[in-house]
């Protein structure tokens, strides 16, 4: 049954790519899109109207048939409200993602409705992430759909739904919308060995035995950060996550190399060096990212370090 | 999933709606059915209240499993309507018991909207429809609460939002019910429940059992003359006929002779229709003596009341014609006139010496018979509602003891003492005259208008209808009882019928009742049929009709989807530039018109520089404008907003 059911999906969906082809986004959902059937409790109730029914004409009574198809009305009326729910509402996404695999994505989604009828719950679906939120009339929201990835790589969707049981949940309304979503899933960092520091100021012990003096200032925790730099009085105020920073001033670029990894295996290569992006990212050191078929120049910030791992995480997959 | 779980306001809100569809049941159902409902929801309530979940599962079988054989030893099947519903109310209260998520109280809305319909299935009156309806209103808003996902909404939105639903439904609802085809018969047969108490003449009649009626106001059937309205005197409504006697109570004979003899009328003929109210026997109360009429499985019994083969468990409209004058074409068999002059013997015995003394004095039957009613005339007998109490030999003990009696024991008697002198009687029971409903042009019978009378076999002219009360108390037949009973004789209440606004208006609700009576309740192929016709659609058929019930349902669903997509047109600019140009003419009427080349800019700069107190708000104001008009819907200032605050602006402030 399920599988007949997601047969059924399957091809309404390849059907839906025939038929309105790729979506450039921010698009407005026209009612040509949008498809609608009665949910379980919908089918429960269409039952039970139809035994209404029944019941009114065995009884040959006009009140009881009154009030059977005043209510099938209800639900007819119910079914265009739920199509409404949906009509002319515009959808916008983040069209690039990033991730670490086996962690989650966070895919963000915008709705606007320049109408004067709210919206309620419009569900988002996408991978097998849901989020769901109302807009109001005139307003726009954000809905931030969390999918587990668990494969580096660069995973590419095409299409995502958009789902509503709005009023009654007799109904859901539902549309596919044609937008690619690029998501970077950059390898899982992990790895124990030290950076050489044949090439430059190392890291771990060196700057260690620096002591303090280097000292520069707190910035806000990233992942992959030393724990024992971590600022842990802070937390233990009840404050933010925070990380004590050491001046680099003098610190020279350092590569972070493929062929610095012999001995280990192409993913573990990768979440070596993903480590090691995230550690020199958050002691402020200039780095530069080689690996096969690709170099970055030393540099630093944030559109470095996401150059870097999204460099990684296209490692191996073919660009199209 | 933890959101799912339902909360204690969910449980309370579902409860409640419940309890509203149950009270819709409570004089059919046994008291305990809901008692059981109302106690499982206040449990649950209570659990749900003190942060507890759903009682252990053992005694929610335990539960089940004591109900539901009650219920069978209750009605022995499930079959029947009162059955049914209650086996359902109990489902639902045992659903409420074990109710953890929203899923389980979806159920329980279903069996809301069922039990509400099955209400109607039994009632037929405008306001329970009415009722019903604002239960499943509010069942529909419970709904909508529940199915939300954060935070519900309030009741007060969630209301008129389900009552937009209801009313965008209305129209939809209105062509369904109007074309959807009607059948002539129930899909299969129906159990019939043991009837609730339907007052009513019965089969038997002794001496005080119409008194009873007489304090009834219930309706038993009314009528509309088509032409010429017999007088009332002539307005007799032929019921139960009554041809055994046993010496204290009259009873009908079990096995009637086929068809009634033929009649030739001596008067007008009368067209008109019966409307009558359902009751537990299978008559239908005609004009004194039917010549034709319109219902299908029913016939003359040979005394001339109209029989339908099955009791009138619904209301049924006959349409008929009567004489109130005739004459009888054949003679009495031999065995209708034995039948008909049987008295039991030793019963009764100065009633038969009257008889004899009466016989050797009148050898005339008629002359006897007038004789009769001389003697009710000359000697004090009174029309009263409270006779004493009668023994068995009841027509002695009324005509020479008690002397005072109702309507029955006049007929009585007089049918026994023309028996006893040897003239063929019976007793007939019915109503006798009704009330004009001015308002509606029909005349009302209550039970209060039920009556007895007799009728004597006069060779050569048949059957004589002789009515004994109208010669103790002819006003009765006349003008009706309320005049003929003394004032000091207790009436449901006489003021009812005597204080002459509050019978205005009971008559005008009357003829209301009867409106919804005749256009909706009795609604039927054949009004389906008129109204086809009605909108010139030739040959009416049942095709035809499914055939405009498609055409109504798709102009109605065109309207529905314009009526639902309307309200999604942008937001109007229209409405933006009303707003604006109302500031623009509070400005003016403080002596700074907008010139016509002047945008928002300029001219708020311009006002700034005249009324510097003002820079600021109209500065704003017209920011806003700009920013309304021009730019793309956002968050930052809503066109509400903005109207509030051009009608909150006054050019006199801050100055």
């Amino acid at each position: 049954m399920v599988s007949l059911r997601q047969a059924a999906v399957n091809q309404l969906r390849a059907r839906v790519v025939r038929r309105h082809g790729r979506d450039t986004l921010p698009i407005s959902i026209n009612r040509r899109r949008i498809y609608i059937l009665p949910t379980r409790f919908g089918f429960m109730l269409g039952a039970i109207l139809a035994a209404m029914l029944v019941a009114g004409l065995n009884y040959n009574s006009n009140l009881a048939l009154a009030f059977a198809f005043l209510m099938s009305s209800m639900a007819l009326v119910t079914m265009h409200h739920c199509n409404r729910n949906m009509l002319r509402l515009s959808v916008d996404a983040t069209t690039e993602v990033d991730a670490f695999a086996g962690r989650e994505a966070l895919l963000e989604f915008e709705l606007r409705n320049g109408t004067s009828v709210d919206r309620r719950d419009i569900e988002v679906r996408c991978l097998s992430g849901v989020g769901m939120d109302s807009v109001g009339a005139g307003e726009s929201a954000t809905i931030e759909v969390i999918a587990p990835v668990a494969q580096r790589g660069v995973t590419r969707i095409s299409q995502f739904e958009l789902r509503t049981r709005y009023p009654f949940g007799w109904f859901y309304s539902w549309t596919y919308v044609q937008g690619s979503i690029t998501i970077y899933v950059a390898p899982a960092p992990s790895g124990n060995r030290t950076l050489a520091s044949g090439s430059a100021q190392g890291a771990g012990s060196h700057s260690e035995a620096r002591g303090d003096e280097d000292f520069s200032g707190l910035r806000a925790y990233q992942p992959g950060v030393p724990l024992k730099h971590m600022a842990w009085k802070v937390l233990a105020r009840g404050g933010e996550p925070v990380v004590r920073s050491y001046s680099s001033l003098a610190a020279q670029p350092e590569w972070l190399d493929w062929s610095m990894l012999e001995g280990l295996d192409t993913e573990a290569r990768l979440s070596q060096l993903c480590l090691w992006v995230l550690e020199s990212d958050a002691a402020q050191r200039p780095y530069g990212l080689r690996i096969p078929g690709k170099e970055l120049a030393p540099s630093g910030g944030a559109a470095h370090r996401f150059a870097c791992l999204r460099a990684l995480a296209a490692f191996g997959v073919s660009e199209t | 999933m933890i959101t799912d779980r339902v909360t204690y306001e969910q449980l309370l809100g579902i409860s409640g709606c419940l309890a509203l569809a149950l009270l819709a049941h409570i004089t059919t159902l046994p008291l305990w059915v809901p008692g059981i409902v109302v106690a499982c929801g206040i449990i649950r309530l209570g659990l749900a209240r003190g942060g507890r979940g759903t009682p252990p599962g053992p005694l929610l079988v335990t539960v089940a499993v004591l109900v539901v054989p009650l219920l069978l030893v209750r009605f022995h099947t499930f079959n029947g309507l009162v059955a049914g519903t209650a086996l359902l109310s109990v489902t639902a209260g045992l659903k409420l018991l074990e109710t953890k998520t929203r899923r389980d109280i979806y159920i329980i809305t279903l069996i809301i909207y069922f039990v509400s319909l099955a209400a109607l299935l039994e009632g037929d009156s405008f306001w329970l429809l009415t009722y019903l309806i604002g239960v499943c209103w509010l069942t529909t808003a419970t709904l909508l609460r529940l199915t939300s996902s954060g935070p519900a909404p309030g009741w007060r939105p969630s209301l008129r939002y389900g009552g937009r639903v209801l009313l965008q439904a209305l129209p939809l609802a209105l062509v369904f019910w109007l074309l959807f085809p009607r059948f002539a018969g129930p899909l299969w047969h129906i159990p019939s429940d043991s009837q609730t108490a339907a007052s009513g003449l019965s089969d038997t009649m002794s001496p005080g059992d119409i008194s009873q009626l007489a304090l009834s106001d219930e309706v038993a059937f009314r009528v509309r003359f088509e032409s010429a309205t017999p007088p009332n005197r002539e307005r007799y409504w032929r019921g139960p006929v009554l041809d055994l006697f046993d010496g204290h109570t009259w009873s009908r004979s079990a096995s009637l002779q086929n068809g009634a003899p033929a009649l030739k009328p001596l008067g007008p003929s009368y067209k008109y229709t019966v409307m009558m109210e359902p009751h537990r026997h299978r008559w239908i109360f005609m004009l004194d003596w039917p010549s034709s009429w319109n219902l299908p499985h029913s016939e003359l019994s040979s005394d001339y009341t109209l029989m339908q083969a099955e009791p009138l468990s619904r209301p049924v409209d006959v349409v008929g014609a009567s004489y109130t004058q005739v004459q009888s074409t054949e003679s009495l068999s031999d065995r209708t006139r034995s039948r008909d002059l049987r008295l039991p013997r030793e019963r009764n015995p100065r009633t038969a010496q009257l008889a004899r003394e009466l016989r050797s004095a009148h050898p005339d039957d008629m002359e006897l018979l007038q004789a009769v009613l001389a003697m009710f005339t000359r000697q004090p007998f009174f029309y009263t509602l409270n006779p004493p109490k009668l023994s068995d030999d009841s027509v002695d003990e009324f005509l020479f003891n008690t002397k005072r009696g109702f309507c029955g024991h006049y007929a009585s008697a007089f049918a026994a003492l023309a028996r006893a002198a040897g003239i063929p009687a019976r007793v007939v029971t019915g109503y006798q005259g009704g009330t004009l409903n001015p308002y509606g042009d029909y005349w009302i019978l209550r039970q209060s208008d039920a009556h007895a009378w007799t009728e004597v076999w006069i060779e050569g002219r048949g059957w004589v209808r002789i009515d004994p009360t109208a010669a103790i108390a002819p006003e009765r037949v006349e003008r009706g009882l309320a005049d003929a009973a003394s004032a000091d004789e207790s009436l449901a209440s006489p003021w009812q019928r005597r204080t002459l606004w509050f019978s205005g208006w009971r008559l005008r609700f009357d003829a209301v009742k009867e409106i919804w009576r005749e256009r909706i309740l009795d609604f039927d192929q054949d009004s389906q049929r008129r109204l086809l016709e009605f909108l010139k659609i030739p040959e009416p058929d049942g095709q035809k009709l499914v055939m405009v019930l498609a055409a109504a349902m798709s102009l109605v669903l065109a309207w529905l989807t314009w009526q639902v997509r309307r309200e999604l047109a942008p937001r109007s600019k229209d409405e933006t530039a009303r707003a604006y140009a109302r500031l623009c003419a509070k400005l003016a009427a403080a002596g700074m018109p907008r010139l016509p080349h002047e945008g928002a800019e300029a001219f708020a700069q311009r006002v700034a520089r005249l009324r510097p107190d003002l820079a600021d708000i109209v500065g704003n104001l017209c920011r806003q404008y700009s920013f309304l008009r021009y730019a793309a819907p956002t968050t930052s200032v809503t066109l509400g907003q903005f109207q509030a605050a051009v009608r909150a602006f006054s050019a006199r402030q801050g100055g």
